[in-house]
């Protein structure tokens, strides 16, 4: 699972520094204020993708075969979805 | 053997997830409720998104950034602590699971300040629909951190007592897994009810 890669850092550790990065992104467009449809899902795919990182990654589901490779992908989908749905319906009400 | 190599090793394809498969059926269902409320914030939003985007601007961000780091943090020191028992490395894998119990303290701690600011403040679930959803999905999500934090401490304790090894670390895993799925499900959480408007 986490051989020793570039710069001797492991898998693991680099999706740590990614997943840490990120969460400073979501956390400056939180600090400057900005909003909207398009922002808004900006950032819900920023948290999918980290979402998708920690089961891949973390879990180790990127290593198995089969059904149960996919139980976090379909988690992070279903909320996903029905979010972005939500958000897009309070967008276009608003307009 | 090094850490590494013997990760490697491990590191073919597996017809199942790591730790006991019953810990996988209990994580879908946790999931499954965060879920439901997930959904639930965001389609009551739909009918009050001036009134969410009001009281979203009252929380702390900078709690939520801290809290968010330390729970990435404890889940890559769960990551750690498990190459380290593949390894054979049972003190390792103590020290990084404890490191890892600690992040969780400081969640705890943050977490516990942001509440205390909010009630100081006469804040509670019948103050408006946003806190009713932020208090109860957060403390939901806060009751699972403290569950998480009892697994993994009861995992070094018995890692302590040498039950774990190289070729039999399934109970390291199952806490690690479960510690994992709290990490996940604040990864929405955060931006959900602390960034998105």
């Amino acid at each position: 699972m986490e051989k020793q890669q570039k710069f001797g850092l492991r898998p693991c550790t680099w999706v740590y520094l990614v997943l840490v990065g990120l969460t400073f992104v979501t956390f400056f467009i939180g600090q400057m204020g900005l909003s909207g449809l398009k922002v808004a899902l900006a950032v819900l795919f920023i948290a999918l993708l980290k979402g998708q990182l920690v089961g891949d990654f973390f879990m180790g589901l990127r290593r198995v075969k089969g059904l149960w490779r996919w139980p976090v992908f379909i988690w992070l989908f279903i909320p996903g979805t029905l979010i972005t749905t939500a958000f897009y319906l309070a967008a276009r009400a608003s307009t | 053997m090094a850490e590494s190599a013997v990760v490697e090793q491990n590191d073919k394809e597996r017809r199942y997830p790591p730790g006991d498969l019953a810990i996988w059926i209990f994580i879908l269902a946790e999931l499954s409720v965060f879920a439901v409320f997930f959904a639930a914030y965001a389609f009551t939003r739909l009918n009050h998104v001036e009134l969410f985007n009001e009281y979203q601007q009252h929380l702390d961000r900078r709690s939520a950034l801290i809290n968010t780091l330390a729970l990435i943090t404890s889940s890559y020191f769960v990551v750690r602590a498990v190459a380290a028992i593949k390894a054979d490395n049972a003190k390792g894998c103590i020290r990084w699971l404890l490191a890892a119990i600690g992040m969780g303290f400081v969640f705890l701690v943050v977490k516990s300040m942001e509440y205390a600011h909010h009630f100081s403040l006469g804040v509670n679930l019948s103050t408006n629909t946003f806190y009713m959803f932020y208090l109860s999905l957060t403390f939901f999500h806060f009751m699972h951190v403290m569950m998480g934090m009892i697994i993994l401490a009861a995992v070094a304790f018995k890692a302590k007592q040498g039950a774990y090894s190289a070729t039999e670390h399934t109970g390291v895993e199952t806490g690690a897994s479960y510690w994992h799925m709290v990490d996940l499900v604040w990864l929405i959480l955060f931006p959900l009810v602390y960034v998105m408007r």
